[in-house]
């Protein structure tokens, strides 16, 4: 015999589920908020949430069925039968509130309404083969030059790539708000300072125009700067960018 | 003569026709450098016979776009003036590519490729833990191992066939679509495609020799050695096989021993011990046990679903979970030597390393995570549930919902990707890249860090599957020399792994301001070591299970919670340390695996027994988990088989001979779910259909299964 707590097994499962669905739809957003000193919440991704959804109600299946004890409690509750007056009640509220929160999202995946595609970003474009050799010159230069090149790279830096990308490299420039794509904030961990260096000497020489044919549509602003930077100070921009982010490229290893 | 003596039968018959087969391939081979000497120039021809010291190869170079694009079969090279020159350019004119019936001659090539190594998986993988298997039922005198690895064997046989026929078929495939290419390979590899056929005899002979002396070679301790001399012999040869094939599925990524400009060998011994070689080699081989583990339990699931009496369930049951015991045991190291194979590509090449994590393969590496995360919850899932057949498990099954828990959050964070599929007026409301959870969730080191959780936490499953019939413990000193050695011994062995890779840490050659992140890992390393000894003290001291417990605590915060935030720092500042961070975090939890593990065998080791396992009592949901795991197994097995040979992306040798065929360009994601998809069918069904082949003549053999557990049942214990 059931005690009284696995007797409702089935509800604390949908409660459960019930908890992380408003743990990332309503609390996530102003946790975030809060956390990270912004304006406005972050909302949970529609494509997270499904996913996360989809786990927790696994998580709830997987838990219900690990025995058959447990296994038989979780259906019994549907059952007709004795038992305490708010099972009863519960019941009722499963028999018909299920049906129409099915219904519901019937209903809001159905009916038209106007929404942008999602669109599934990759986050490194191929690079070319022709740049993968390439090094940075000025890289192995005695100290005293590379402290010049950074220098001159970060007042090239703030020339050219300023507006959009901000004076401190964080994304924030002048012109950021007018993309539907902000520009990358470059102090961030996972962006260039994942990449090797020629990766960004080459994003900065060919643009959103040079980038491959995979993967396509790219959504990228970045003009091509081939025509009006030289190779050196493309390099040196490089340097600059780096410095200004406070983050270092990502170094070639020696094989093992 | 029944019907399995006729399978059989005709098994070592088909075995000899693709042997033949594959000789008259060898021959072929023999002759075809002079074939395509023929149809380079003559001036390389002359090079390639004058060259002493190596072979000159037809002129690639990196990044070079070929002056001709492709010739198909039969079509004239262009310029040719005359009717008369035009016929004897088509003579000459070398053949790049042929088509397969008009058909798509790189799907075919794939799908034909990775149905043979999804059958050289098994029938590699299987060898290994059937002679495990049978050693185990030897010293233990339990003659239940000896026929389940007999029944292993029977499988194995079965699948070499057809694994040899895939082997001949896909040889004619490449050579026959593919001929400018497969010139290419066999100038630089024929020696050791001699070597491969001398090896292939032996794996035919040692297994076939193997399963049919199985029943001779009984009765006398020699005689079984020998047997099991056999059964070694076969492993061997499989795996040597195995490395042979992957040295040049492996040049063709980081290709190696030649001059890139002019093709020309150097050095065989770079050509097969390229950077990629022995990364490839640990991942499969460990990958194969996996999957041959996995396959078992779904062929064990499918006769226990189908089982007559409680013995048939009993025996299947058992054999079920040995197969999950295997895979499960072999998923634990994947994902470390996966992340070094992975390190490996992006340290041969950039944009490889580029592609694959970050660029057009990213997406597949999501659904690789889901795929990975479902393994992990189905063997845990199968764990849980056989708990319910062992009397005494009752006191762990608190644990379920947190393990659930613990399991179900890192699958959550491993399978969130760094770029989120957004809409425009998602992206204009997060305002920014990346949403939090895709920011922190999304990097290396949050999913190492979620990846090596998952691990602690399928370990502890183990660790309570195996105590759940264990009662009080007798005290340490009971234990006598073998408990103190055992401990002693597992004690060493972590101390040596974590201290001289702590000293090592402190010469490696790094710039300064790099190498000060490198102190935290020797300080990490240290603390482990502390934990390590402090866990065998206690256990000296009858508190093993405290010591456990403090070593899973120490393992966690290190290795799990420390190292993801740590992560991100070395990734901002230091990425040459993420390397040694790596390693770092391995060592740490298999000392914590191999410690804890130890400490549990010898804790336990006279406890008494709070009741039985009742074999066979098993709900039906759970043989459907073995079944998901192992087609789970198989679709990972053909994504990731796509992954490695498309990194390459339009080059047959990377950097060295580029694909100018029509189909040198990376299939989109749908297409290729819908391939991988076809070929898991093909496989399953193939699979389905030869096991049934070699089951053919089980029903006279069935009785012998309730004589078998009634002669064991004294020998419980042997079978946990």
């Amino acid at each position: 015999m059931a005690n009284k707590r696995s007797a409702f097994l089935l509800i604390w499962v949908i409660t459960a589920v019930g908890c992380l669905y408003g743990f990332l739809k309503y609390a996530s957003p102003k946790i975030f908020q809060i956390l990270m000193a912004k304006d406005h919440p972050m909302p949970t991704p529609s494509t997270l949430m499904m996913w996360y959804m989809i786990m927790g109600v696994l998580a709830g299946l997987v838990y219900a069925t690990t025995s058959n004890q447990k296994f038989v409690d979780f259906l019994s509750f549907l059952l007709p039968g004795h038992g305490p007056l708010i099972k009863s009640f519960l019941q009722k509220i499963l028999f018909i509130g299920f049906p129409l929160l099915v219904g519901w999202f019937v209903y809001t995946w159905a009916i038209p309404g106007a929404a942008s595609p999602v669109e599934l970003r990759i986050q490194h474009p191929t690079l070319p083969q022709d740049f993968e050799k390439l090094e940075n010159p000025f890289r192995q230069a005695d100290a005293e030059t590379q402290r010049k090149c950074i220098e001159e790279g970060k007042i090239l830096f703030q020339t050219y790539c300023r507006p959009c990308h901000g004076s401190k490299a964080d994304g924030n420039g002048p012109f950021a708000n007018s993309f539907r794509l902000r520009p990358i904030n470059f102090q961030d961990p996972g962006t260039i300072a994942t990449v090797v260096d020629n990766y960004l000497f080459w994003r900065i020489k060919e643009g959103g125009p040079g980038l491959p044919s995979e993967s396509t549509p790219w959504d990228s602003a970045m003009p091509s700067w081939k025509d009006d930077l030289k190779d050196d100070e493309v390099w040196k921009i490089i340097m600059g960018e780096y410095d200004t982010a406070g983050v270092m490229p990502r170094q070639r290893e020696k094989l093992e | 003569m029944n019907n399995l003596k006729i399978v059989q039968q005709f098994t070592k018959k088909s075995v000899f026709l693709v042997l033949l087969l594959f000789f008259s391939l060898s021959s072929f081979l023999s002759v075809t450098p002079r074939l395509f000497a023929a149809d380079v120039s003559g001036e390389q021809t002359k090079a390639s016979e004058g060259a002493a010291s190596g072979v000159e190869l037809p002129q690639f170079e990196a990044g070079q776009q070929p002056a001709a694009p492709q010739l198909a079969e039969g079509q004239p090279a262009a310029g040719a003036g005359t009717a008369t020159a035009a016929i004897e350019e088509e003579e000459l004119a070398p053949v790049q590519y042929r088509t397969f019936f008009g058909m798509d001659s790189r799907t075919v090539v794939w799908i034909v490729s990775e149905l043979h190594l999804m059958f050289a998986a098994f029938v590699l993988g299987v060898p290994i833990f059937a002679v495990i298997v049978e050693i185990v039922g030897f010293k233990g005198g339990d003659v239940k191992y000896d026929k389940m690895a007999k029944e292993f064997t029977k499988l194995l046989s079965a699948a070499f066939a057809t694994t040899a026929s895939l082997g001949g078929l896909l040889g004619f495939c490449l050579f026959g679509l593919y001929p400018e290419f497969m010139g290419h390979m066999t100038n630089v590899f024929s020696p050791t495609m001699y070597v491969y056929a001398l090896m292939f005899f032996g794996e035919a002979f040692t297994l076939y020799g193997y399963y049919y002396s199985w029943d001779i070679l009984k009765g006398t301790a020699a005689k079984k050695w020998f047997h099991i001399f056999l059964g070694v012999m076969l492993n061997l040869f499989g795996t040597g096989l195995m490395f042979l094939t992957n040295s040049w599925a492996t040049y063709m990524m980081s290709p190696a021993g030649i001059v890139p400009a002019t093709g020309k060998l150097v050095s065989l011994y770079h050509a097969i011990y390229n950077p990629l070689w022995m990364p490839v080699n640990i991942h499969r081989l460990i990958a194969n046990v996996c999957f041959g583990g996995f396959v078992v339990g779904a062929y064990a699931a499918v006769k226990f679903l189908g089982a007559k009496s409680d013995e048939e369930r009993a025996h299947y049951d058992w054999m079920g979970y040995v197969g999950n015991f295997i895979g499960v045991g072999a998923l634990i190291p994947l994902p470390f030597a996966g992340y070094w194979l992975g390190r490996e590509v992006y340290s041969s090449s950039p944009v490889m390393g580029n592609i694959m994590m970050g660029g057009a393969f990213s997406w597949t590496f999501i659904i690789q995570a889901i795929l990975i995360g479902m393994l992990f919850i189905g063997a845990n899932y199968y764990l849980w549930l056989g708990m319910g057949r062992i009397k005494g498990s009752e006191r762990y099954t608190k644990f379920f919902k947190y393990l659930i828990f613990i399991i179900f959050m890192c699958f959550a964070v491993w399978l969130t990707p760094h770029n989120l599929p957004l809409s425009g007026e998602e992206r204009a409301m997060i305002g920014e890249q990346y949403h939090p959870f895709s920011k922190y969730f999304g990097v290396m080191a949050a999913k190492n860090a979620v990846v090596n959780l998952i691990i602690l936490a399928t370990f502890f499953s183990f660790l309570i599957y195996r105590r759940s019939n264990k009662g009080e413990m007798a005290p340490f000193s009971e234990q006598g020399k073998v408990g103190k050695i055992g401990i002693f011994s597992g004690l060493i062995f972590c101390l040596l792994m974590l201290v001289s890779y702590a000293i090592s840490l402190n010469f490696v050659e790094l710039e300064e301001n790099i190498k000060v992140f490198v102190k935290p890992l020797v300080r990490s390393l240290y603390i482990q070591s502390f934990a390590v000894c402090l866990a065998a003290f206690l256990t000296f001291k009858n508190k093993g299970k405290l010591g456990q417990a403090l070593l899973f605590a120490v393992t966690a915060s290190i290795a799990v919670l420390y190292f993801w935030y740590y992560g991100f720092q070395v990734m901002q500042k230091a990425n040459l340390v993420l390397r040694y961070l790596s390693v770092t975090q391995v060592s740490i939890v298999m000392s914590c695996l191999i410690m804890n593990a130890i400490i549990d065998i010898f804790m336990f080791r006279k406890a008494k027994l709070v009741g039985g396992i009742v074999w066979g009592k098993m709900p039906v949901r759970s043989q459907y988990a073995l079944l998901l795991l192992c087609v789970v197994i198989v679709i990972l097995m053909g994504l990731m088989g796509f992954i490695r040979s498309g990194l390459r992306m339009d080059w047959h040798i990377y950097g060295v001979l580029q694909d100018t065929s029509q189909w040198a360009y990376t299939p989109a994601l749908s297409y290729m779910g819908r391939i991988v998809g076809l070929i898991v069918v093909l496989f399953l069904g193939l699979v389905a259909f030869v096991f049934w082949l070699a089951n053919l003549g089980e029903t006279k053999e069935k009785g012998v299964l309730k004589e078998e557990f009634e002669l064991t049942e004294p020998h419980r214990e042997h079978y946990t």
